[in-house]
């Protein structure tokens, strides 16, 4: 991260501030299109729109109160056979920001003419809340995001430590920022490269927003802390498993909408699980039942176990339950205990190679040791005695 | 052949007493029915169950319970989609997912031999969100009470409010639950085919005097009418045009949780998910060129006409895709209307009768004059 930045004057606010640099951008052919959530004709939403038509920026939000689609999915989509030919600056929040770093590692997304822009984020609102009344949400969103209040904003959002600067090339720092004014900072040589051409000189210290950020960070942290604690002792065990997952309906829609489940078909939806109705029957008659569609709570646990690695916690899952299970929540923390077993933190960097590709002769012995010791029962130094002896 | 039997205990207990005697006696070897999930704290889901314990006045099966975790019409399928059942298994379930199971046999996505099937005159299910919140138990004393009166709780799926075809078409046994006033001491249950009734008869634990009388009784016909009704109100409020269809769909994420759950759309792999839609950058470099913005992920209208297109012959109007929309579009209303329009272009009504073929795998020389000219 770069230590210097420049000041965007924002007098009529942070959004109309981002929209009329971003025009600039456009007019100077810095960038030939923006990604970017702008309001769908009903009013009632938003969607990303790739656009180069100005006009189009009309109704377009850098922080909308909403995060109907992970914008990750979107870059996905655009770029995922490939760099383009256009250089296009995706305005995104951080945990979308994430989200592309990690497809980008997983191969189902090219960043080379892609900019990712990110802005402080105060969280999103859950969508089922918003669109009960999208007046009522918008602006119950700009009060409380005014506040820093995260309280009406996704459970995941309201836990989140890592919303401010990921590695995106471009962040809007809003926090620390004298009145009236943002910074814009660059996070990568390609960043730097757009300041150049906008002449926007890097002369602005960032200590303000530094320190602000790291404020809010640890407070975030503690209530991160808190929450997995309060969680973990209802979810633990297998039983505290099923329960949190007992209402699932098995629509795997948590993994259709999370930006990390690229897969195009997932193994809970394949051939493989379709077995003659003998198997069914005699899977149930061992138990006395078998639920069906079967395998509900296997399909969570095969999901983790693909995915809490590069998972950034975004919430889109929860957002998209139709039974309101804390999936999103349950998955923040099963995320944070398995990155944190190999040092990894989904989408800090393009540079960090995925735990599971990268090979490390001396890791993980934790794991390991309980078995070496206690193999067939004996302790490693009876099974070299036995050996010695015979 | 037994026509009916009139059981004297409440419908709830009689069903389940039927259901463990079918298990005890081993005419049946499973049930697939609703039942209480985990350690019961609310979840409810489909089950296949072969312990008779499960129907006793303390087990976890609920077998006429309100609602639809997910239309077991695709759970029927995916039972018997690598074959027949080998031995009979009893099911229970609500008219519309029989009519789905119908069309998906045609589609030979299943198979009906060995399978009896149990339903019901329907009172319609709560929606998703009502399981959700833990609501559905204390709902159910209102729920009963309205149906004794052969009256629907205002609560229900919108879908199920405008629902037309709660008879049963096809099943094997049918209870009479709509507009039954005495529905907590008496439970008619109609015999409709041969091996319903051959499946009932001499079932110890099932004692009965014969029915007589029609199950097609006025409460049947007056509750036919008021969904009717509103069925035209629902139908009314669908915006029309490409202007309705786009601030309609407008704020649809693109999740396909609609197709996902719902039982037409059986394909393993939705075209609009595959390769074929996964675009080079330069397609959309072409499109941003030539119409200054797009939208991405991209087809998002155009997976809901695909998918109107293609199952609206056979949509049973269900409402599972409304209820699991995470955007509240209220794609059952949507589907059901064009589904009506376009079942009434081929006479044809989904799920009526397992030997009809689906219009589209007919050829008649003479249909649809008035589309060619």
């Amino acid at each position: 991260m770069n230590n210097k930045g420049a000041i965007l004057p924002a007098e009529d606010g942070v959004e109309s501030a981002v929209i009329g640099w971003l025009k600039e951008a456009l007019s100077k052919k810095v960038f030939d299109a923006l990604l970017i959530p702008v309001e769908v004709p009903a009013g009632d939403s938003f969607a990303y729109l790739l656009l180069r038509n100005p006009a189009l920026l009309e109704n377009a939000s850098p922080l909308p109160p909403v995060m109907p689609v992970q914008g990750a999915k979107a870059i996905s989509r655009l770029t995922m056979r490939g760099n383009g030919s256009k250089r296009v600056a995706a305005i995104v929040r951080p945990c979308e920001a994430r989200a592309a770093i990690e497809l980008t590692k997983l191969e189902q997304a090219h960043l080379d003419n892609l900019w990712l822009i990110t802005v402080d984020c105060p969280g999103v609102l859950p969508l089922s809340d918003y669109l009960e009344d999208p007046v009522a949400g918008a602006a119950r969103f700009a009060e409380a995001s005014q506040r820093w209040d995260r309280a009406p904003m996704r459970p995941v959002c309201q836990i989140c430590h890592h919303f401010s600067m990921p590695a995106s090339d471009l962040h809007i720092g809003t926090l620390g920022s004298a009145e009236g004014t943002v910074f814009v900072i660059p996070g990568s040589p390609k960043g730097e490269r757009v300041m150049e051409n906008l002449g926007m000189p890097l002369d602005a210290a960032l200590d303000d927003w530094a320190a602000r950020v790291k404020e809010m960070e640890e407070v975030q942290r503690e209530r991160r802390r808190q929450a997995h604690t309060d969680l973990k002792a209802g979810i633990a065990g297998p039983d505290g498993l099923l329960d949190v997952f007992s209402s699932c309906i098995n629509c795997h829609n948590c993994q259709r909408v999370c930006p990390v489940c690229y897969c195009r078909q997932c193994y809970f939806e394949s051939a493989a699980l379709k077995l003659p109705p003998e198997n069914y029957l005699a899977r149930a008659g061992r138990k006395g039942a078998l639920r069906f569609p079967p395998d509900t709570l296997l399909f969570h646990i095969g999901r983790a176990s693909h995915m809490v690695l590069s998972c950034v916690s975004c919430g889109t899952c929860e957002d998209a339950c139709p039974m309101s299970i804390p999936v999103a929540q349950v998955f923040s923390l099963l995320a944070d205990r398995a990155q944190e077993t190999f040092g990894y933190v989904a989408g800090r960097s393009l540079e960090d190679p995925l735990p599971l590709v990268a090979y490390e002769m001396d890791e993980l012995h934790q794991v390991e040791q309980p078995y070496v010791e206690t193999y067939h029962g004996l302790q490693i130094a009876d099974c070299e005695q036995e050996v010695q002896d015979a | 052949m037994l026509e009916g039997l009139k059981i004297n205990k409440g419908a709830e207990e009689a069903v389940r007493d039927l259901l463990r005697s079918l298990l005890e006696s081993g005419r049946v070897s499973g049930v697939l029915a609703l039942g209480r999930t985990g350690r019961g704290n609310g979840g409810v889901a489909y089950s296949l169950f072969t312990d008779p314990d499960a129907f006793g006045a303390d087990g976890v099966a609920l077998p006429l319970l309100p609602f639809m975790p997910a239309n077991a019409g695709g759970l029927l399928s995916r039972l018997t989609l690598k074959g027949p059942l080998a031995e009979p298994v009893a099911v229970v379930v609500k008219p519309c997912e029989l009519r789905a199971f119908i069309e998906l046999v045609k589609r030979n996505q299943g198979s009906p031999d060995n399978l009896l099937l149990i339903s019901s005159t329907c009172g319609g299910v709560y929606p998703l969100e009502v399981g959700a919140n833990d609501a559905l138990e204390e709902r159910l004393p209102g729920y009963w009470e309205a149906v004794k009166q052969g009256e629907l709780d205002s609560d229900i799926r919108p879908t199920c409010r405008a629902c037309v075809h709660f008879v049963p078409d096809n099943a094997d046994i049918t209870v009479a639950l709509l507009g039954e006033a005495d529905l907590d001491t008496q439970c008619a249950l109609y015999l409709n085919t041969e091996k319903g009734a051959a499946f009932i008869e001499g079932l110890e634990d099932l004692q009965g005097t014969p029915l007589l009388g029609e199950l097609e009784a006025e409460p049947i016909q007056r509750s036919r009418d008021q969904r009717a009704a509103y069925r035209e109100e629902l139908f009314a409020g669908v915006e029309a045009g490409l202007e309705g269809l786009i601030r309609t769909f407008g704020r649809c994420i693109g999740c396909h949780a609609c197709k996902t759950v719902c039982p037409i759309c059986y394909c393993s792999l939705c075209y609009f998910d595959s390769q074929d839609c996964e675009y080079r950058p330069e397609v959309y470099e072409t499109e941003l060129e030539r119409k200054g913005g797009l939208r991405l992920p991209p087809n998002t209208i155009f997976f809901q006409l695909g998918r109107l297109a293609h199952v609206s012959v056979s949509c049973v109007g269900c409402g599972m895709c409304t209820d699991v929309c995470p955007a509240d579009i209220p794609l059952s209303t949507i589907f059901s209307k064009v589904g009506d329009s376009v079942q009434a272009l081929f006479d044809y009504q989904p799920g009526r009768d397992v030997t009809e073929e689906v219009p589209l795998m007919t050829f008649e020389e003479e249909e649809l004059v008035q589309v060619a000219t």
